[in-house]
């Protein structure tokens, strides 16, 4: 029994969104209270773990049982550090936004016990993916997430954006995720298995070729999760969903569940089957999904909107290291922007309750003289994020230019150019949105939010200054046998110092220091494709859905109008029909009928058997 | 020269055998004798007392010595049944008394019980007197429940026909255990005795063997018109349409559990021989594939058109059936357990839909499908049950119904290692599994898709029915879910 507490960190968050769900859609705060207390208790359960809990090996369950072993849909927990810390930082954000929520969904007319049934769901499935002991099960919590996903983007379904956000997040996700069940197939050819633990051993010699390819396919689904180019435009639309989800969702955990499962997969199968051309392809999606996505951030006015792309940007460097094999760095990057990008996303979610629902960093300004609290927090999270030298960002984006500067110079200086955009535009947000006079009535009015939004942003904060060091880094970094790598001060250092100095001092002077009244970048023509996200999504509206499909449609209408339904659907309606006449011919109500029938019938299974 | 009667049928029972049976029996007694002499008890009561009595032998018959689940499964179903009678009971009154007094309602509640005896003494027979007994005491009750509301003709008219080609099967019945006495020389039904008569018997005459293969054939019709297989399903649709709702989940749930008992015990001694290039295992294979085929394809087929919603009940009743006659094709293996797991899966879907059908029927005067419409806005909740009922028959993945739906077609898989040429029957099953998910969700679809009509109210839900749904919803998601076998790491 006691073997199977781990089984806790599934069931406990599936019950209770079943509770919230089917119970207390009317009490709202019994809801809340039930997904805190999973919320809680998982979390708890996780320190335990990792503080040296022991309890042997968890039960697998065998769901679907075929007959032969290796096609089982086994449903399985790897309990190994990489799983249990980063179930840490899961469930320890997760806790945190739960908490937040309560202040920030306060006095919304919605139903809250489907916002934390939602959240409860989403715990489960993203558990489901860090535990899965195989990829069959990974896929499982990969589309629940998904679906969760879908669920809290479209919270507030009564405002059209925010429904077509969540259609457009699920449908781009149905892309890359087409791929990765590819991809998983492939791998059940190449290692006769699923499972995490039994992939090490190639059957035989199999062709680099097919490696490449499998390899590739999988990488689909981490595009499609973790938006990458080109499956990245889902992201910035997710930001219609609640703040707290952006923060734990499209922030902190299941975006980056993509560059977990990749590094799972390194981990399990070896970074030899990792061929030099997919790790160039992975390599060069998350360079240029760093690089597009920090461009277009120093052109967003909507807060929530430059954290996203500033999340697509940094995931791209954390591909990038899966690129590089530095699995790592990756990790470790994964978890510091965990930390980091959740405070952010909360300190702009506590923002914008206090500037009344007010998301344009032009409309605010003057925040840090009436909520110093909160832009202290924010501020630190800034710290964290452009890598200022001692903040954990710092270490960890050092880890991954590390990786890079000795056999690929030329991602070293992508990556160092990219830090120096993304001074740029945290800095640009900053200046605008804290200092000068508020430029909105909204702002005027701006207040310290209360004590649930306020403690989770201390808690963070705190996180984010510290998780870099080697006395948390060493116990709490997913990857096993990790040690923190510390100040030094190399050529790696002194590049990123300049990007960063370059960075803030661009952004002063373009900015000022918050007494600007519009952006004065605006208005050129290169301004105005990075505000139309580089006319990347109006060319997958007009050209991808608009014109290949319409152009397949008339290809496929003409098939369907001939051949299928002319010849299949009305052929087989009119057998049907037919058959259907004659049973009600059969059903006449007749009782004589219905003897004969019956005889008849006896006749003939007597002829068959008998005779 | 006469022998004793015991040496014929040579199958010893122990009372204790029957201790359920007499229970049930007792109890309809009990309550008849009641109904008739205590004026001042509200007959509605009668029925709470019969399907908490029915349920309680459930848990005996489930717990006790001889445990058996065609036992227990009959047991449920009875009680279902009543459960549904005491939230009917409206209807009940309005259409056996003329109004609503309760004159004459009381052994409508009484006489499931009694059939329900039957079912459990069949389920302990091990010779052919006492399956044909126990097989009268199930049908004649059935009888009479079919045409209980007098004054409504459709009951009257089911009545006549379920009576008319029942008592044709029974005929069937008795003709086949009177060759089966001639042929062997016994009743009993035994894998010995129907290897040695297969073998020509005392005598060694191949006539014997085919006479024996007759009467079994005999037999078998017998139980598939129990079971509603094609041809035998003819008089399903126009009973259940026209019997009273309780009735008709009577039939379709404890009544077709009666007919698969039957047909296990009767086919069980078939089983050793069971292997491929035995001439008579070949036959009886084909006849089983060739029955559940076409009874797959008139249940399925059939219901695609129906508008009504009991009607279509009833054809999903021979789609079901269909279906669980797959595990007989196969068979050699554990087909009581698996038809017995089929049947459970199928008891508490169809339970549940005929719960709601009666509420639809009683708050909304029609047992049309469109009368489902605007559920799922007017009471999202009891749609939401009802859809996890339709969803469970139709076989959607993690619910029962896909679970046992899925062995279904293992068992067909595994026969296919023996006898290849079975493979016709995988398409079958496909188009008819395929046709479930259109005519269930003819339901779901008029709850969620078509909007209230003005004066719809939201529908008031009885305590009984909101429970059974509730319950036999949790059920089936959790038998859906959960994973089916534990393997230590």
């Amino acid at each position: 029994m006691i073997q199977n507490l781990p089984w806790l960190f599934l069931v406990l968050p599936l019950l209770v969104a079943a509770l919230d769900w089917v119970f207390f859609s009317k009490c709202p705060k019994t809801a809340a209270t039930l997904s805190i207390l999973s919320a809680a208790a998982t979390f708890g359960l996780c320190i335990a773990y990792l503080a040296g809990l022991q309890t042997g090996l968890s039960d697998v369950y065998v769901w679907m049982p075929t007959n032969t072993d290796a096609l089982d849909l086994h449903l399985g927990l790897v309990m190994d550090p990489l799983a249990m810390r980063m179930m840490l930082v899961v469930t320890g954000i997760g806790l945190l936004v739960h908490i937040f929520s309560i202040g920030y969904m306060k006095g919304d007319g919605s139903n809250l016990s489907r916002y934390f049934a939602g959240l409860s769901i989403f715990m489960f499935s993203m558990s489901t993916i860090v535990l899965a002991d195989n990829l069959a099960m990974t896929f499982i919590g990969w589309e629940m997430v998904g679906f969760s996903s879908y669920l809290l983007i479209g919270h507030w379904f009564h405002k059209a954006s925010a429904a077509e956000a969540a259609k457009k997040a699920f449908i781009t996700n149905r892309v890359g995720d087409f791929g990765f069940l590819l991809g998983i197939l492939l791998t059940l050819g190449v290692f006769g298995t699923l499972t995490f633990s039994e992939m090490g051993n190639v059957s035989g010699a199999v062709a680099p070729t097919l490696l490449t390819v499998m390899v590739i396919c999988l990488f689909c689904g981490a595009i499609g999760k973790s938006a990458q180019f080109p499956l990245h435009v889902w992201l910035p639309d997710a930001m219609e969903g609640p703040t707290p989800v952006s923060a734990l969702i499209h922030a902190a955990t299941m975006v980056a569940a993509g560059v977990y499962m990749m590094v799972r997969l390194q981990v399990s199968m070896g970074t030899e089957i990792f061929t030099e051309t997919a790790c160039l392809v992975i390599t060069t999606v998350g360079a240029i999904t760093a690089v597009m996505a920090a461009i277009i951030a120093t052109q967003q006015d909507d807060i929530k909107r430059v954290l996203a792309y500033s999340t697509l940007s940094q995931l791209g460097y954390m591909v990038m290291a899966v690129g590089l094999l530095a699995g790592e760095a990756a990790m470790f990057h994964l978890y510091t922007h965990a930390w980091f990008k959740a405070l952010l996303f909360l300190g702009a979610g506590a923002i914008i309750v206090c500037c009344h629902h007010e998301q344009d960093i032009w409309k605010m300004g003057g925040l840090v003289r009436r909520m110093p609290l909160t832009v202290l927090c924010f501020l630190m999270g800034t710290f964290a994020l452009i890598a200022v030298p001692g903040f954990s960002g710092f270490f960890s984006k050092e880890a991954i230019l590390d990786a890079a500067i000795v056999d690929h110079p030329v991602f070293f200086w992508i990556g160092a150019g990219v830090a120096a955009i993304t001074t740029f535009y945290m800095t640009r947000l900053c200046l605008v949105a804290f200092l000068g006079k508020a430029r909105a009535h909204g702002a005027e009015h701006a207040h310290e939010a209360g004590a649930t939004m306020v403690l989770p942003l201390l808690a963070l904060a705190a996180m984010a200054i510290i998780s870099g060091y080697g006395f948390v880094a060493d116990y709490l970094v997913p990857a096993e046998g990790f040690t923190a790598p510390g100040f030094h001060f190399g050529c790696t250092f002194y590049v990123s110092l300049g990007a960063l100095v370059l960075g803030l001092v661009a952004a002063i002077v373009v900015y000022g220091w918050g007494k600007r009244e519009r952006d004065p970048l605006a208005g050129n023509f290169i301004a105005t494709a990075l505000r139309n996200r580089l006319y990347i999504d109006a060319f997958y509206d007009k050209v991808l859905i608009g014109g290949l499909q319409n152009c397949g449609a008339r290809i496929i209408e003409f098939i369907d109008s001939a051949l299928i339904r002319g010849l299949l659907v009305q052929g087989t309606a009119w057998l049907v029909g037919r058959v259907g006449i004659l049973l009600s011919w059969l059903q006449c109500g007749s009782l004589r009928a219905y003897a004969c029938i019956t005889g008849l019938g006896l006749l003939l299974i007597i002829v068959i058997i008998a005779l | 020269m006469m022998q004793d009667i015991s040496t014929y049928c040579s199958a010893t029972y122990t009372w204790g055998q029957f201790a359920p049976a007499f229970i049930l029996v007792g109890l309809a007694a009990a309550l008849i004798m009641a109904d008739t002499f205590i004026k001042t008890l509200p007959k509605r009561a009668y029925s709470l007392i019969a399907a908490i009595g029915a349920l309680l032998v459930a848990c005996y018959v489930y717990d006790g010595e001889h445990a058996n689940a065609f036992g227990v499964l009959a047991c449920l179903g009875t009680g279902l049944s009543i459960l549904l009678a005491y939230d009917y009971t409206k209807i009940c009154c309005a259409s056996i008394a003329g109004g609503t007094g309760d004159e004459g309602t009381g052994e409508f509640y009484a006489l499931p019980l009694v059939a329900c005896a039957g079912i459990l003494c069949l389920t302990q027979a091990r010779d052919l007197i006492m399956v044909f007994v126990s097989l009268e005491v199930v049908t004649l009750t059935s009888y009479v429940l079919a045409g209980y509301f007098r004054r409504n003709q459709g009951s009257v008219e089911a009545g006549i026909k379920y009576l008319v080609l029942g008592a044709m099967s029974t005929g069937i019945i008795v003709f086949g255990a009177a060759w089966y006495f001639g042929m062997s020389g016994t009743f009993l039904l035994d894998a010995s005795v129907t290897i040695d008569t297969l073998r020509g018997g005392s005598v060694g005459c191949g006539t014997v063997a085919l006479g024996f293969l007759m009467s079994v054939a005999l037999l078998f019709v017998g139980a598939f018109f129990k079971v509603g297989a094609a041809p035998m399903h003819i008089w399903i649709p126009d009973v259940y349409q026209g019997a009273p709702t309780p009735t008709t989940t009577f039939l379709a749930v404890a009544s077709k559990t009666a007919g698969f008992a039957l047909l296990c015990a009767l086919v069980s001694p078939f089983r050793p021989l069971a292997v491929p290039g035995i001439p008579v295992a070949d036959m009886l294979i084909t006849a089983f594939a060739i029955v559940a085929a076409a009874t797959l394809l008139i249940g399925n087929l059939g219901a695609l058109f129906q508008s009504n919603a009991k009607r279509l009940l009833g054809y999903s009743s021979i789609g079901q059936a269909g279906f669980i006659l797959v595990f007989f094709v196969y068979l050699g293996g554990r087909f009581e357990t698996f038809s017995a797991m089929y049947m459970l899966a199928y008891t508490l879907a169809t339970a549940a839909a005929f719960f709601a059908v009666a509420m639809v029927r009683t708050q909304r005067g029609s047992e049309e499908i469109s009368a489902f419409r605007g559920l799922g806005q007017t009471n999202p909740r009891t749609a939401f049950l009802i859809t996890v009922s339709f969803a469970s028959l139709a076989g959607v993945p993690l619910t029962f119904g896909f679970i046992v739906k899925m062995y279904s077609f293992i068992a067909l898989v595994a026969a296919m290692q023996s006898w290849s040429c079975l493979i016709w029957l995988l398409p079958v099953m496909i188009v008819c599994a395929t046709a479930g998910f259109y005519y269930y969700f003819k339901i779901i679809r008029a709850m969620y898709w078509e909007k209230p009509q003005a004066d719809d109210k939201p529908l008031c839900v009885p305590f009984c029915t909101g429970l059974v749904l509730t319950l036999c919803a949790i059920t089936l998601i959790i038998m859906g879910t959960w994973p089916l076998i534990r393997a230590m790491q």
